[in-house]
């Protein structure tokens, strides 16, 4: 599913080179659940942009879902990111569209049928317990019903693979709890998961393959 | 998957606001102007092409032929290059012409003792020759005739004409350029502001793997729904104007140009103006880029 092979990423800041990644190495199976865990700074929003392909490795090769992802076109990036769903730390909903347009949107842009984005998006909303809350504005959601709306929003396609950095970054713990639940019960569907996180308790309470990120370096991978 | 990129450019249009405004009165301005003179021109060309068959180059002839000798003759200057057709006018033929625009004055003709007229030919000239430098060659080669006494017409008139048809079609096309690059910097400028404003919907497209096309489709339909409208509003302002001033016009123009009446577009044009316009405004929107991905 993702094989990642001596990946190294440095950012140039001037005439400052500075590292972010540093000959990553890992393999992820179909249908893990994995956690990447660091301290901020570690490397793992670097890991995860390089896995939808939102940058490139300075050194190194990808592979997603059978995508070799460094000799891309962009014709090629989109069929990608079809196959990935993509939840970030601040939930990126549009503010003017209620949550059920939020999600309607990416099937919208995709060209799904109309009767099916209906049917589509109320199954997504009922996943994360947010059908209740579907003509709500995002203004108008808790920090953590705008992130179970994001979720909603990454699942709808029924992607193979969601890869989610920091979603419960800025909820309090019972919130988190509420996403790590949508997370456990999208995982147990099939999909793949990819959870970076700097909480490393939250990260031991999953009970899942973590593999720990330090300045750049894979420095464990266990469970 | 199309009303969804319609309803997207339209949402696109409201959120321009003011700018959108702003290049669609230019669109407007610029189409009108354009428009404008292209009417006066086209008008002015038809006077020219009118004008240009009823040019005539008159042969005066030293002496009238015989009966038995006109036929020969006017089948030899017909023969002579860049001559369409040739008509032989006898000097009673002349003079009775000449009665005729005398009018009531044309009893004075018959206190004349003799004719004084000369016969001539009426030489039209081949399109080929229906140019200054044409007319200037054929009056050359007539005159060149052993029968022919004096050579008179030309064509300059209606080259000045024609030199000012092209000068206002030289200017139409100068002004339209000018307003017409400002209102694709506008529409551009417009397209920009949309760009920021729907930046998270294009993050989201392209997180989720939308084609570019789909990205910046909805881009090019705002702009070309822009320029559609301004070119519509011109088209409006023109048919206003065409329909208040023609029938002013109409009568100056019978008696200066020959024109009984001015026209207004095919139409063919009135599809054009309209084709422009939205050219103009997708122009616009497609110049305004999105940032690109590595």
């Amino acid at each position: 599913m993702i094989e990642v092979h001596r990946v190294s990423k440095v950012y140039s800041v001037g005439p400052v080179k500075v590292p972010a990644l540093r000959e990553v190495s890992f393999r992820i199976a179909k249908g893990e659940f994995v956690v990447l865990t660091g301290a901020s700074g570690a490397g793992k929003t670097t890991l995860l942009r390089l896995l939808y392909r939102d940058d490139l490795p300075s050194e190194g090769d990808i592979e997603v879902l059978g995508y070799d992802l460094v000799p891309m076109r962009r014709s090629q990036v989109a069929a990608l990111r079809r196959s990935i769903g993509v939840v970030f730390q601040d939930a990126k909903l549009l503010p003017v569209r209620t949550v059920y347009e939020n999600v309607a949107f990416v099937l919208r842009v995709l060209g799904a049928p109309r009767r099916e984005i209906t049917e589509r998006v109320f199954d997504a909303l009922r996943i994360v317990g947010m059908s209740s809350r579907a003509q709500a504005y995002p203004a108008q959601l808790s920090q953590g019903e705008a992130q179970r709306a994001a979720l909603a929003r990454a699942i709808v396609r029924r992607p193979p693979l969601l890869l989610a950095d920091e979603p419960t970054g800025n909820l309090d713990e019972s919130m988190a709890a509420e996403i790590l639940e949508a997370l456990k019960d999208i995982g147990s569907g099939g999909t793949t998961i990819v959870l970076a996180t700097h909480q490393a308790r939250l990260a031991a309470a999953l009970k899942r393959r973590t593999v720990t990120l330090d300045a750049g370096h894979v420095v464990k991978d266990e469970g | 998957m199309v009303g969804f990129l319609v309803g997207e450019a339209l949402r696109d249009l409201r959120r321009a606001g003011r700018v959108a405004v702003s290049a669609i009165v230019l669109i407007t301005l610029s189409l009108a102007a354009l428009g404008g003179f292209w009417l006066v021109s086209s008008n002015l060309d038809r006077a020219v092409a009118r004008w240009r068959d009823r040019v005539r180059i008159v042969v005066y002839l030293k002496r009238e032929p015989s009966s038995s000798d006109v036929a020969a003759l006017v089948e030899r200057v017909r023969a002579t290059p860049g001559v369409a057709a040739v008509t032989f006018v006898g000097k009673a033929e002349a003079l009775r012409g000449l009665k005729q625009v005398l009018g009531k004055d044309a009893g004075v003709v018959d206190q004349l003792p003799a004719n004084p007229l000369p016969a001539s030919l009426e030489v039209t000239p081949a399109a080929a020759a229906a140019t200054p430098e044409g007319a200037r060659e054929l009056v050359a080669r007539l005159a060149a005739l052993p029968e022919a006494d004096e050579v008179a017409g030309s064509v300059d008139w209606v080259e000045h004409l024609s030199h000012w048809q092209r000068l206002l079609t030289t200017i139409g096309l100068g002004v339209g350029a000018v307003l017409g690059f400002a209102a694709i910097l506008t529409v551009t400028t417009a397209t920009t502001l949309v760009l920021h404003a729907r930046r998270h919907e294009t993050e989201i497209m392209r997180l989720v793997g939308a084609s570019e096309v789909t990205i910046r489709l909805p881009l090019l339909l705002q702009g070309m729904m822009q320029g559609l409208v301004g070119a519509v509003l011109a088209l409006a302002t023109l048919v206003l104007t065409y329909s208040l001033v023609a029938p002013r016009l109409e009568p100056l123009v019978n008696l200066t140009l020959g024109l009984s009446q001015l026209v207004f577009f095919t139409p063919l044009g009135v599809i054009t103006l309209l084709g422009a316009g939205t050219l103009l405004g997708g122009l616009g929107g497609w110049l305004a880029r999105a940032g690109r991905e590595p």
